[in-house]
C-alpha cells in the first residue's frame, strides 16, 4: 500500500533521507521511530507531497505522489506533527472545509463531521472559534481532519504530542481499530511504549538512514546479535538505544 | 503581590531588551539591501518634509505681523497631532506587548520582578509607537531651527523636550489598556482598538481632502491657511503637555520671551509621576490583567449566518473554488484586521472620485479641454495605481496568511493549479470591478466618450489581471508566516518591491498608449476619421499593451506555482 523507492532529499551537502526503501501492506501499522533530527517529518512530508524528494519515488495506493498526487492524496488522511489550522474558523467548519477539499459527499459530510467531533469530545466546542482551542483538542481536531473522508491510508507524525492519557489510549484503540479494518497506518513516534504495544513492524531511522527494520521480535534478535553488547532487557527502548548506538559507533 | 527583589538582580533590562536588539541586529545583517533601501526611502522622506516645512514657515516669516503668532500656532497644532496619534499608537501598542506577546509567558515564568517587566515592555511600547512621531517631527523641528537661524540650545532642548513628550502619551496608553484588559478579553479589546484606529484613519484622510490642501497652492488659498491659522483656537490650555513642548521650542527659537525651563520641568515631572502610576498599577494588577487577558473569545453557539451565506453564495462555483472562497471571506470577515482596511479602501475610493469632480475643467477653455483630455489619459494610470495599492494589502499576503495551515491545502487531494486559480479569480473579479468602477464613473465626471472609455475599461482588465498575478507570485516568494495582520505582511520588503513593479507595468503601458490614445483623441475633437496606416500603428500598440500584460500575467503565474510548490511555512 506504501512504497518508498530509494527516497532521498538533501539540503545542499546536507542528507537528510538517505536512499530510503520501504514497504508496508495493506492494514499493518508500521511505526516509525527515530531520535531527533534523524529525518522522520522530512520522510512524512516527501510522502504525502508536502516536500520533494531530491530522488526516489513514492508511491500510495499504487499511485506515484510525484505523476498522481491528486489520486494518491485522495486516499491519504495525514496528521502534521504542529496542529496549525485556521483560527478563525469553527471546528465545525473546518471539518467541512477540509471534508469538500476531498470531495466527502456534502449530506455525508455534516453526518460524518457531527459523528467524529463527538468521537473526538469535540462537540461542545465545535461552533467555537479554533483559536480558543487548547493544544490537545487542536491535535484532535486534525485527527478527525485526517478521518473525514475515510482514508486508506493514514500518515501520522508524533500525533501524540500534547495528549492526556485519556486521549492517548482512545488514540491507540482508534489507530487498532482502524488497521483491523484496512487501513494502513504510517506512525512517527518518540513513544517507544505505544510502538511496542501497536505497531507491526518498526522502522528506525537514524541520520537519515534506515538502520533498522522489522518487528519487535526481529529487531531484539538483531540488536543481541552484537557480541560486544552486554546482555540486556529485551524492550524496545534497550533495542532503540543500542541500535541507534551501533550506527552512531560506526558513523 | 510583588515578586521577590532577587528578581530584579536577575535580570536587568538591557538583558530584557536584548531579544529585540539582537533580532532587529539579525534581521539587519541577512538583508543589509532591505535595510539600506529602507534607509534611503526614509531619508528622501524626510527631505521632503523637511522642505515642505521650511517653505511654509519661510513663508511665514514674511507676514510681519502674524509671523510669530503662525509659527506658534503651527508648532501648537503639530504638538496636538503628534500627541492624539501618539496615545491611540500607545495604547494599540500596549496591549501587544503587555498582554498579547508570546514572550510574556516566558518571562512570566522567570524570576523577573513585575516592576522590571513594566521597565522593559514599556521601553518596547514607547520605541513602537514613537517612530512615526520621529519620522514626521524631526524634520519640521529641523525646519525651525533652520528658519529662525536657532543656536545648539534649541536642538538640545528639542531633543530634551521630546523625551517626556513622547514618555507621557506611552504612560496613558499603558493605563488605558490595562483598564481595558481588566474588562474586556483582549483580543476584542484589540480588534475594537484596531478597527477605532483605521476608522480614524480614514475619517482623517477623508476630512483633510475635503477641506481641500491644494488652496494653499495658490497665494490667496495660502493666505487663507495663513488666517485659520491665525484664528485656529488650538488647546492652549496651560495644563496640556502639547502646550508646555511648545512654549519650550517657541522660547528657544527666539520667537518669543518665555520660560522654557518652567515648562521643561512641567514636562519632566509629569513624565515622571505619569511612569510611576503605570509603574504601580501594572506592579500591582498585571497578573489578573494577564490573566482575564488571556481568555478566548466565545462566538454565538449554533448559527453563524456569515459562513451559512457565503456557502449559498458560493453554490453555482466549482468544489475547490467554493471552499477556497468560503473559506478566505469567513476568515477575512472576521479578521479585524483584515476586514477593517476596507475602511481605508472606502476612503480612498471616495477621495479618488471627489478629486475629479472638483477638476476645474468646465470653462470652456482651450486649456481646460486639454487638461481634461490628459486627466482622463491619467485616470488609466491612476485608477492602476489605486488597484495596485489595494492589490498590495490584499492579494499580496494572500498566500502569507494561509499561514502554518497551509499544509492542509497541499496534502488535500487539490492541483497547485487549481488553488492557483482559485486565488486568482477570488481577487481579480473585486479588483476589477473596483478598476472598472472608478475609470467608467470618473470618466463621466470628464466627458470622455463612450469609445475612449471601453478602450481605457479593457486595458483595464489586461492591466489588473497582471498585477493580481503578480501579487500572488510575490507573495508566495516572500511568504511571511509569522505575522497574522496583513497590514503588517504588505509592509515588508516583498511588498515594497510588488508595489514597485506594479507602478513600473502601469509606466510601460502609460507609455505604450499615450501616442495612441492621444491620436484618438485628436480625431475625436476635430472629427476626422482615423486613417488606414494609423488604425494599424494604433491596434499594433494596444496589441503590444494587450500581449505586455498577458505575458506578465502567465509569467507571474508560473512563477508563483513554482515557489508555492516549494513552499514550507
Amino acid at each position: 500500500m506504501i512504497r518508498c523507492i530509494a527516497l532521498r532529499k538533501t539540503y545542499g551537502s546536507v542528507v537528510a533521507v538517505d536512499d530510503l526503501d520501504l514497504e508496508i501492506e495493506t492494514g499493518e501499522i508500521f511505526g516509525f521511530l527515530g531520535p531527533n533530527g534523524a529525518g522522520k517529518t522530512t520522510t512524512i512530508r516527501m510522502m504525502v507531497g508536502l516536500l520533494a524528494p531530491t530522488s526516489g519515488t513514492v508511491t500510495l495506493g499504487g499511485h506515484d505522489i510525484r505523476l498522481e498526487p491528486e489520486a494518491a492524496k485522495a486516499l491519504t488522511g495525514y496528521v502534521p506533527d504542529q496542529p496549525a489550522l485556521y483560527d478563525k474558523l469553527t471546528g465545525l467548519e473546518f471539518l467541512r472545509f477540509v471534508g469538500g477539499l476531498y470531495a466527502v459527499d456534502a449530506s455525508d459530510l455534516e453526518r460524518r463531521g457531527a459523528d467524529l467531533l463527538e468521537e473526538f469530545g469535540l462537540e461542545a466546542c465545535a461552533d467555537e472559534l479554533i483559536e480558543t482551542y487548547s493544544h490537545g483538542m487542536k491535535q484532535r481536531l486534525t485527527l478527525a481532519a485526517a478521518l473525514i473522508h475515510r482514508p486508506k491510508i493514514l500518515l501520522l507524525d508524533e500525533p501524540m504530542v500534547g495528549m492526556d492519557p485519556q486521549g492517548a489510549l482512545a488514540l491507540r484503540r482508534l489507530l487498532a481499530g482502524l488497521a483491523a479494518g484496512g487501513v494502513t497506518i504510517f506512525l512517527s513516534t518518540h513513544s517507544l511504549g505505544v510502538a511496542e504495544e501497536l505497531c507491526d513492524r518498526i522502522g528506525i531511522l537514524d541520520r537519515g538512514r534506515l538502520v533498522a527494520i522489522g518487528s519487535l521480535p526481529e529487531l531484539r534478535a538483531r540488536a543481541a546479535e552484537r557480541p560486544d553488547l552486554e546482555p540486556f532487557d529485551t524492550s524496545l527502548e534497550a533495542v532503540f538505544l543500542s541500535l541507534t548506538a551501533i550506527v552512531g559507533g560506526e558513523g | 503581590m510583588r515578586r521577590a527583589v532577587a528578581g530584579e538582580a536577575a535580570a536587568s533590562l538591557p538583558h530584557l531588551l536584548s531579544p529585540r536588539l539582537l533580532a532587529a541586529r539579525n534581521a539587519l545583517a541577512r538583508a543589509p539591501m532591505r535595510a539600506l533601501l529602507l534607509a534611503l526611502v526614509t531619508a528622501l522622506f524626510w527631505a521632503g518634509s523637511f522642505v515642505l516645512f521650511e517653505r511654509t514657515l519661510a513663508y511665514f516669516q514674511t507676514i510681519t505681523a502674524l509671523g510669530p503668532l503662525l509659527t506658534q500656532r503651527l508648532l501648537v497644532m503639530l504638538f496636538v497631532s503628534f500627541f492624539a496619534l501618539l496615545v491611540i499608537s500607545n495604547v494599540v501598542t500596549a496591549l501587544s506587548t503587555f498582554y498579547l506577546a508570546a514572550d510574556v509567558r516566558l518571562l512570566l515564568a522567570a524570576p523577573v520582578s513585575y516592576r522590571r517587566l513594566h521597565q522593559a515592555r514599556f521601553v518596547e511600547t514607547l520605541v513602537a509607537s514613537s517612530w512615526m512621531v520621529l519620522l514626521f517631527g524631526l524634520p519640521a523641528f529641523l525646519a525651525y531651527g533652520v528658519v529662525y537661524d536657532a543656536g545648539p540650545l534649541f536642538y538640545a532642548g528639542t531633543l530634551a523636550t521630546l523625551v517626556p513628550f513622547l514618555i507621557i502619551p506611552a504612560a496613558i496608553g499603558v493605563l488605558i489598556t490595562t483598564a481595558l484588559v481588566l474588562v474586556f478579553p483582549a483580543r476584542r479589546a484589540r480588534d475594537g482598538l484596531l478597527v477605532a484606529s483605521v476608522a480614524l484613519a480614514a475619517a482623517g484622510y477623508l476630512a483633510l481632502r475635503l477641506v481641500q490642501p491644494e488652496r494653499l497652492a495658490s497665494p490667496a488659498g495660502f493666505a487663507g491657511f495663513a488666517a485659520f491659522l491665525a484664528a485656529f483656537e488650538a488647546p492652549a490650555s496651560p495644563f496640556l503637555p502639547t502646550t508646555w513642548a511648545a512654549e519650550v521650542l517657541i522660547a528657544l527659537l527666539g520667537a518669543r520671551a518665555g520660560e522654557p525651563l518652567f515648562y521643561l520641568g512641567m514636562l519632566a515631572s509629569t513624565a515622571a509621576v505619569l511612569y510611576l502610576a503605570s509603574a504601580g498599577v501594572v506592579e500591582r494588577v498585571f497578573l489578573i490583567a494577564w490573566s482575564h487577558a488571556q481568555e478566548g473569545r466565545s462566538g454565538p453557539r449554533g448559527a453563524r449566518p456569515l459562513a451559512r451565506w457565503l456557502r449559498r453564495a458560493a453554490a453555482p462555483l466549482p468544489r475547490t473554488p467554493a471552499l477556497l472562497f468560503v473559506k478566505d471571506l469567513t476568515i477575512f470577515f472576521r479578521d479585524a484586521s483584515q476586514w477593517s482596511q476596507l475602511l481605508l479602501l472606502l476612503a480612498l475610493v471616495i477621495v479618488y472620485v471627489y478629486n475629479f469632480s472638483v477638476l476645474p475643467i468646465d470653462d470652456g477653455s482651450t486649456l481646460a479641454a486639454t487638461l481634461r483630455d490628459v486627466v482622463a489619459f491619467c485616470n488609466l494610470g491612476l485608477a492602476a495605481f489605486v488597484t495596485s495599492a489595494v492589490a498590495v494589502r490584499f492579494v499580496y499576503p494572500a498566500v502569507s496568511l494561509e499561514g502554518r495551515a497551509w499544509w492542509a491545502l497541499r496534502a488535500a487531494p487539490v492541483s497547485l493549479t487549481t488553488l492557483w486559480w482559485s486565488k486568482f479569480v477570488i481577487a481579480f473579479i473585486p479588483l476589477g470591478i473596483l478598476g472598472e468602477a472608478l475609470v467608467a464613473v470618473t470618466n463621466r465626471f470628464l466627458g470622455v466618450t463612450p469609445g475612449l472609455t471601453a478602450v481605457f475599461m479593457a486595458t483595464l482588465v489586461f492591466v489588473i489581471a497582471a498585477i493580481v498575478s503578480l501579487g500572488l507570485a510575490f507573495g508566495a516568494a516572500y511568504p511571511r508566516f509569522d505575522s497574522r495582520n496583513a497590514a503588517q505582511i504588505s509592509t515588508g520588503f516583498g511588498g515594497v518591491v510588488y508595489m514597485l513593479s506594479c507602478l513600473g507595468v502601469i509606466a510601460a503601458v502609460i507609455a505604450l498608449e499615450a501616442w495612441p490614445v492621444s491620436r484618438l483623441f485628436w480625431h475625436g475633437a476635430a472629427a476626422v476619421p482615423v486613417g488606414g496606416v494609423e488604425r494599424v500603428a494604433i491596434a499594433l500598440a494596444f496589441a503590444a499593451v494587450a500581449g505586455g500584460t498577458t505575458a506578465l500575467w502567465a509569467i507571474g503565474r508560473r512563477a508563483a506555482l513554482r515557489y508555492l510548490a516549494d513552499l514550507q511555512p
